[in-house]
């Protein structure tokens, strides 16, 4: 099964 | 003053190559990380690791050329590295001795089998994911790009950095080894069992 990330805001770290 | 100009434009540059070609292949990296982890805090870790050094050597990337194969790349190196941490033993897997041992001795199999699998004995009941989980990680890595992410043979050796024909060998094994674990499944769908 595909998986979606919660993490993209902590990343946009950027 | 026109050395900070230069700066902010790299920056700018380098925000929008980010934004446009990195973020959107989050989905497949967290799916790609995950069922290699089976951890969603180690994925997550992972992921984060990836877009970080992705930005870091951005200037070793060419913008346009196949973004996707470079940020797997980047992924699965990170997730060795971290693998060997935390196993703290190598990650090469003799692949004859694997095949010739299940072929004489089925039932010490599992001692070659990733560490991991006892974990999910018993919490999962789906023995067609069990067995996935279940398979080495090398050949694990091959199904997922391949058959999850539609990646070409010469996509995967260049991500995982071995030859194109390994790539081949490793999926035929890869799935052989898929077919023995559900030989239940395999022998409903009128395989025949050819490897005794």
């Amino acid at each position: 099964h595909r998986r979606k990330p919660s993490l993209i805001q902590s990343i946009k770290k950027i | 003053m026109v050395l900070m100009a230069e700066n902010t434009d790299i920056k700018k540059q380098h925000d929008r190559i980010f934004e446009e070609e990195f973020l959107p292949q989050i989905d497949a990296l967290y799916t790609f990380a995950y069922h290699l982890t089976y951890n969603e805090d180690d994925a997550n870790d992972l992921v984060q690791e990836t877009y970080l050094k992705a930005y870091r050597f951005i200037d070793s990337y060419h913008e346009g050329t196949n973004a996707k194969a470079w940020l797997f790349r980047i992924l699965k190196n990170a997730f060795i590295n971290q693998y060997r941490k935390k196993s703290k033993q190598p990650t090469k897997v003799d692949y004859e001795e694997i095949i010739n041992y299940h072929d004489e001795e089925d039932s010490q199999y599992s001692s070659y089998l990733d560490l991991r699998e006892e974990m999910f004995q018993g919490m999962m009941g789906d023995e067609v994911t069990t067995a996935i989980n279940a398979l080495p990680v090398d050949f694990r890595v091959v199904i997922l790009l391949c058959d999850i992410e539609g990646f070409t043979y010469e996509e995967i050796a260049k991500i995982i950095d071995i030859p194109i024909g390994t790539v081949r060998s490793r999926l035929h094994r890869a799935r052989n080894m898929l077919k023995e674990r559900l030989k239940t499944y395999a022998q409903s769908l009128g395989y025949k069992d050819k490897r005794k």
